[in-house]
C-alpha cells in the first residue's frame, strides 16, 4: 500500500516536472480546488453542528428560563409593591439551576430578558432589568465593548440601549467619533438614551449625514425614552449646517407638536435647497399652521414640482378653507396629473367648507379631472 | 369567568398573558396565527367573551380577524383588544374604523392589560 | 495557425473566467460576512411602527391563477410591513381569477385616477375592497398584453408609493421581505450630499444636485419551492427539491444569487434583479421607460436601462443584493417547460447584448459599460458557443489522434474540480447566511449536485442557450420592425 502511494506521488512529481506551464498551473489548482472543497464541507458541517447544538440547548433551556422569569418576576406574588422595582432584592437562588457560568447560558438568558422587555414594560420591565443587573449579565456586554471588533462594540451598545444601562460619557463619546459608520450610529443612539447630561449634544457636531436608517433608529429611541428632556429643536433647524439633522429635527418637531420651533421652520421656506423646503412645507402642514397658508400660496408659482405638491398637501392638512379657490384653480388648470390629484385631494380634505365647490366641480368637470375628483372622494381608496 | 381568545404568533406573549389572566377567573384559548384563530372562532361558534389579537401574523392579519369578529351577528359584539408592536397612526386609525375596543402597543404594562380586560368584560356582562 | 490562435484564446479565456469566479467567491464571502456581522443588531421591526417608513407598492400580475389566487393574495396581504399596498393585475385571465378576487375580498368597482406614464394595453376596471381589513388591496383588470412586462407596467402606473416590489403572484415571500429589502435603500453608506450648481435662471433658486449614491433597486436570493411544504401561500418547511431537474436549479439559483449577485453587489456591478423578486425606485423605473413588453429578458432589460438613465444624467447609483432567501418560486418540473424557459433566457440575453451594444465597452458607462455588459457578452453569452466549439475541436483532435491524453486528463480534471469547488463554496456561503433545510442530509443531497452538474445539467443549459441564440437569429429576420425600442427617456436638465 505504502509503496503504491509513494509510487503515485512519484509519478505525479515526474509528470509535474516535465509538464508545460499550463499543466503545472492546472495541477496546482487541482490541489487548491480539492482543499477548498474539503474546507467548504468542513465549514458547513461545523456551522450546522453549532446550529444544531444551539437549537438543542434552546429547546432545553428556554422552557426553564420562561418558567423562572414567570415565577420569579412577572407573576411573583412575593415581590413587595411598596419598594421601587429597581431596588427590590430579588431571590436569585432559583436561577442557579441555569448554566450561567457558561457564556452561552448567560447570552441566552440576556436575549430572553430583552425579548420579554419588548413585550412588557412598567414594573415588570424594571424588574427584568433589575434581574439582569443582579445576575451580573452586563459584564459580558462590558467586555464586548472593549473588543477589537467594531461589530462586537455595536452589539454591546445595542444591548445597553435596550436594557437602559447607564454608561459613562467618556466611554461613549470616543465611539461616537469612530471612523466606523455603524459604530458611530450605535454610539449616538446609546448617548441619547443613556447620557444624563445633554443627550442631543451630538446634533451640534455631527458632520456626516444621518442616513434614513439612522433616523428610523434615532426616532424610535428618542420617542420611546420617557425621561428625556426635549430641547427646542429650533436651535438646530436654524443653525445646523447638516441638512439631515435639520430635516430630522423637523420630524421631531412634528412628533412633539413643538410650536416654539415653528418660526425656525418658516424661515426654511427661503432656503435654497428644494428638499429641505419641501420638508419644511410638509412639517408646517402636519403642524396645521394656518398662518403660513398665504405665504405658501404666494410661493407656489416659483417652486419646482415636488414643492408645489407639498404645498397642495399642506393646504389639505391645514384645512382652513381659505384657499379653496386657489385649489380649484390648480385642479382645473394645472397640466400635471400629480398636481391636479394633489389639488383635488386638498379640496376634498377641506370638505366642510368646500361642499359647494365640490358639487360644482362634480357637475361641470368631465373626463380625467372628474375621475381624479371621484378617486379622491372615494373613502375606499386610501392613497 | 371570561373566555378569551388570544391570537399571537410570538411565543412569549401568550405565556405572559396566560399568567396574568389565570384560571379559574379566565380561560385563555391560544391561536398562533390568523388561520387557527378563524378556525377556533368558527369551531366555538364565536362563543368568546373577549378577543385579544396581534396585527401582523401569517394567513390572516389582526384586522381581518377583527372585522370577522365584529361582523358576526350577535346581540352584543365580542370586544376586541389589539396588542401589537406595530402601531403607527395609520394602523390605529384602521383599527378603530373596524371597531376595535382597545389598542395597546407592545411593550404592554401587564396590570394595565388586566384592568382593560376586566372593564371590557364587565361592560358586556 | 488558426488552431493556435484559437487554442491560446481559449486558454486565456478559460483562465479569465476561472479568475472571475474566484473573485466573485471572495467578494460574496465578504458580503455575506458583513451581513452576518450586522444581523445581531439590525432590528428590521423598527420599520413596523415608524412614521419614517417609506411606502412600498407590491405589484403582482396574475394570468389564469384561479386555483391559487386567493391564498396567494392573502399571503401578500399579510406581509409584515406598515405602509404598503398590494396591486394585483388581472392580465385578461380567461378563467375565474377576477371573480374569485371580487367575491373573496368583497370588492367593488371604483373610479380610479390612473396616470398612464408607461403605455400599456388598455386597463378596463379598478376594484377596491369595501372591507377596511383589505384596504391595502387594489385589483386592476386589464386587456391581456401577452407579457408580464405589460401587466407590471400597468401596476407601476397605478402604484401610490415611491418604491415598488415586483413579484409573481405564485411566489412565496418571507414575511419580513419588505423590511429587509428596503433596508439597503435606507442604509446606503455612500450617501453624501454635496451642493453643486448655479442659480436657475427661471426660478432664482439653486437647483441642488445631490452628489449622493441613490439605490435604485435591491434584490434577494430566490429558491425553488418544488418540494417544500407550502400551506395557503405560507412556507412551512423548506426542503431541497426531491427530483433531479428542480434540484439542479436550486443549486444553480443559490450559486447565481449568493455567489454571483452578492459578489457583483460588492463592486456595484449587479447585472440583473430577478423578475421574481425585486424592489425598485419607481421614479427611476418610470423615467427609464418601465418594462419592455417585447423583451425576452425584461428584468435584465429594465435594470440595464435604469442604470443607463442614471449614468446619462450623471447620477450615482447602486443596486444592492441581500444574501438571505426571501422568495420561493416554482421551478420548471419537467424537461419541456425547462427547455422553453432556458431557450427564452438565451434569446433574452442575446437580445440584451444587441439592444444595448452602444453601452458595451463605453467608458462613459462606467461599471455598466466596462464590467456588467462585457462580462455578460464574454462569459455569459459567448461561453456556450465557445464550449460547443471546444467540444467539437476536442472530438476532432481525438479522432485525428492529436491529443496528449495524460495532459488532457489533467486539464479536464482541473476544470471539473474547479467547478465543483465554486459551487460548493456558494452552497457553503448560503449555509453560513442561514441554515436552510432541517437536516444535514438535505444539505449534502444538494451539494451532490455540484459533482453531477458538469455531466448532466450543464450540457442541457448550453444546448438550450444555443437554441435560444438560434431563435434570436431567425426571429430577427421576421420581426425586425417590432424590435424598435423607445430607448432611454428624454434627458431632463436637473
Amino acid at each position: 500500500m505504502e509503496t503504491t502511494l509513494s509510487d503515485i506521488l512519484q509519478d505525479i512529481r515526474s509528470i509535474y516536472y516535465y509538464a508545460p506551464l499550463a499543466i503545472k498551473v492546472a495541477i496546482i489548482f487541482i490541489i487548491v480546488a480539492v482543499s477548498a472543497t474539503v474546507l467548504a464541507y468542513l465549514v458547513m458541517l461545523r456551522s450546522r453542528y453549532r446550529n444544531y447544538r444551539q437549537q438543542r440547548r434552546m429547546a432545553r433551556m428556554l422552557p426553564k428560563i420562561d418558567e423562572l422569569l414567570m415565577n420569579e418576576i412577572i407573576a411573583n406574588p412575593n415581590i413587595p409593591h411598596d419598594v421601587a422595582p429597581s431596588k427590590v432584592a430579588l431571590d436569585l437562588e432559583p436561577f442557579d439551576e441555569l448554566p450561567l457560568h457558561k457564556r452561552w447560558g448567560r447570552e441566552m438568558l440576556t436575549e430572553r430578558i430583552i425579548h420579554y422587555r419588548n413585550n412588557v414594560s412598567g414594573t415588570a420591565g424594571d424588574l427584568l432589568r433589575n434581574l439582569y443587573l443582579q445576575l451580573d449579565l452586563d459584564k459580558d456586554a462590558m467586555r464586548k465593548l472593549k473588543s477589537r471588533h467594531w461589530n462586537k462594540k455595536v452589539e454591546a451598545l445595542n444591548e445597553f440601549t435596550l436594557m437602559d444601562m447607564p454608561i459613562a460619557d467618556v466611554t461613549i463619546l470616543p465611539l461616537a467619533n469612530s471612523r466606523n459608520r455603524e459604530l458611530r450610529a450605535a454610539a449616538r443612539q446609546a448617548y441619547i438614551k443613556l447620557s444624563k447630561n445633554e443627550p442631543f449634544k451630538f446634533f451640534d457636531s455631527v458632520t456626516d449625514p444621518l442616513l434614513p436608517w439612522d433616523q428610523v433608529e434615532l426616532y424610535r429611541i428618542i420617542t420611546t425614552t420617557t425621561d428625556i428632556a426635549i430641547p427646542n429643536f429650533a436651535r438646530w433647524i436654524t443653525y445646523s449646517s447638516n441638512k439631515s439633522v435639520v430635516s430630522f429635527c423637523m420630524k421631531l418637531v412634528v412628533h412633539y407638536n413643538q410650536l416654539a420651533a415653528v418660526p425656525a421652520i418658516i424661515k426654511l421656506l427661503e432656503n435654497r435647497d428644494h428638499t429641505l423646503r419641501a420638508e419644511a412645507i410638509e412639517a408646517l402642514g402636519r403642524l396645521k399652521i394656518a398662518e403660513v397658508e398665504d405665504r405658501l400660496v404666494h410661493l407656489y408659482t416659483s417652486q419646482p414640482l415636488f414643492c408645489q405638491i407639498a404645498i397642495l398637501k399642506a393646504l389639505g392638512r391645514i384645512r382652513s378653507g381659505r384657499h379653496i379657490d386657489f385649489l380649484r384653480n390648480e385642479f382645473l388648470h394645472s397640466t400635471d396629473f400629480d398636481l391636479r390629484k394633489a389639488a383635488a385631494r386638498a379640496i376634498v380634505k377641506n370638505e366642510i367648507m368646500a361642499r359647494e365647490v365640490i358639487d360644482e366641480l362634480l357637475a361641470t368637470t368631465t373626463g380625467e379631472n372628474l375621475l381624479i375628483l371621484k378617486h379622491c372622494m372615494n373613502p375606499l381608496i386610501k392613497y | 369567568m371570561g373566555k378569551i381568545l388570544l391570537v399571537e404568533d410570538d411565543e412569549v406573549m401568550p405565556k405572559i398573558i396566560a399568567r396574568i389572566l389565570p384560571p379559574p377567573e379566565y380561560e385563555v384559548d391560544i391561536a398562533v396565527n390568523g388561520k387557527e384563530a378563524i378556525q377556533k372562532l368558527e369551531a366555538n361558534h364565536y362563543q368568546y367573551d373577549l378577543v385579544i389579537t396581534d396585527i401582523m401574523m401569517p394567513y390572516a392579519n389582526g384586522f381581518e380577524i377583527l372585522s370577522k369578529v365584529k361582523s358576526h351577528e350577535r346581540e352584543k359584539p365580542i370586544p376586541v383588544i389589539i396588542v401589537s408592536n406595530a402601531g403607527n397612526e395609520d394602523m390605529i386609525m384602521e383599527g378603530f374604523k373596524l371597531g376595535v375596543d382597545d389598542f395597546l402597543k407592545k411593550p404592554i404594562i401587564p396590570a394595565e392589560l388586566v384592568i382593560r380586560v376586566k372593564r371590557l368584560l364587565m361592560r358586556n356582562k | 495557425m488558426i488552431g493556435i490562435i484559437f487554442e491560446n484564446f481559449v486558454f486565456v479565456y478559460g483562465l479569465a473566467m476561472l479568475l472571475i469566479y474566484a473573485l466573485l467567491a471572495l467578494m460574496s464571502n465578504i458580503g455575506v460576512r458583513l451581513f452576518k456581522k450586522r444581523s445581531p443588531y439590525t432590528d428590521y421591526s423598527l420599520l413596523l411602527d415608524s412614521p419614517l417608513t417609506p411606502g412600498i407598492s407590491v405589484i403582482a400580475p396574475a394570468y389564469n391563477e384561479g386555483v391559487t389566487i386567493i391564498s396567494n393574495v392573502r399571503s401578500l396581504l399579510t406581509l409584515n410591513y406598515t405602509r404598503f399596498e398590494v396591486i394585483i393585475i388581472n392580465d385578461g385571465s380567461t378563467d375565474d381569477t377576477l371573480q374569485k378576487l371580487i367575491d373573496e375580498f368583497e370588492m367593488v368597482e371604483v373610479d380610479f385616477a390612473y396616470n398612464e406614464r408607461i403605455i400599456t394595453r388598455p386597463v378596463r376596471k379598478f376594484f377596491k375592497s369595501t372591507n377596511t381589513a383589505y384596504d391595502k388591496l387594489l385589483v386592476i383588470d386589464k386587456v391581456n398584453g401577452k407579457s408580464k412586462a405589460d401587466a407590471s407596467n400597468a401596476g407601476i402606473n397605478a402604484a401610490a408609493f415611491d418604491y415598488f416590489l415586483c413579484t409573481d403572484v405564485d411566489c412565496i415571500l418571507e414575511k419580513d421581505t419588505l423590511s429587509r429589502m428596503i433596508h439597503p435603500f435606507l442604509n446606503e453608506y455612500q450617501n453624501k450630499t454635496k451642493e453643486v450648481g448655479d442659480p436657475c435662471p427661471e426660478c432664482g433658486y439653486v437647483h441642488i444636485v445631490e452628489d449622493s449614491t441613490r439605490v435604485i433597486a435591491s434584490g434577494a436570493t430566490l429558491r425553488i419551492a418544488n418540494s417544500s411544504e407550502v400551506d395557503e401561500g405560507v412556507m412551512v418547511r423548506v426542503r431541497p427539491p426531491s427530483r433531479f431537474l428542480p434540484r439542479f436549479q436550486e443549486m444553480e439559483y443559490i450559486r447565481a444569487y449568493v455567489l454571483g449577485k452578492m459578489g457583483w453587489s460588492m463592486i456595484n456591478a449587479v447585472p440583473n434583479v430577478s423578475g421574481g423578486l425585486g424592489l425598485f425606485d419607481k421614479e427611476i423605473a418610470i423615467k427609464a421607460g418601465g418594462y419592455d413588453h417585447q423583451s425576452f429578458a425584461e428584468d435584465m432589460d429594465i435594470v440595464t436601462r435604469m442604470c443607463g438613465y442614471m449614468l446619462d444624467n450623471n447620477l450615482k447609483y447602486a443596486i444592492r443584493y441581500i444574501p438571505t432567501t426571501q422568495c420561493w418560486t416554482e421551478g420548471p418540473p419537467n424537461m419541456k417547460i425547462f427547455s422553453r424557459q432556458r431557450t427564452r433566457w438565451g434569446r433574452g440575453l442575446a437580445e440584451i447584448i444587441t439592444i444595448h451594444r452602444h453601452l458595451l465597452f463605453n467608458p462613459r458607462y462606467k461599471q455598466l459599460g466596462l464590467v456588467v455588459l462585457p462580462y455578460n457578452l464574454l462569459f455569459e453569452f459567448l461561453a456556450p458557443i465557445i464550449e460547443a466549439l471546444g467540444l467539437i475541436s476536442i472530438i476532432w483532435l481525438a479522432l485525428t489522434g492529436q491529443i496528449n491524453w495524460p495532459y488532457a486528463r489533467i486539464l479536464l480534471l482541473f476544470v471539473y474540480l474547479y467547478s465543483v469547488m465554486i459551487t460548493t463554496l456558494a452552497l457553503c456561503w448560503d449555509q453560513l447566511t442561514y441554515p436552510y433545510y432541517k437536516t444535514t442530509r438535505e444539505v449534502f443531497g444538494l451539494t451532490l449536485m455540484a459533482f453531477l452538474e458538469p455531466f448532466i445539467y450543464h450540457p442541457l443549459i448550453v444546448f438550450f442557450a444555443l437554441r435560444g441564440y438560434w431563435f434570436f437569429l431567425i426571429g430577427k429576420k421576421t420581426s425586425w420592425g417590432n424590435m424598435q425600442r423607445q430607448g432611454f427617456a428624454p434627458k431632463k436638465p436637473n
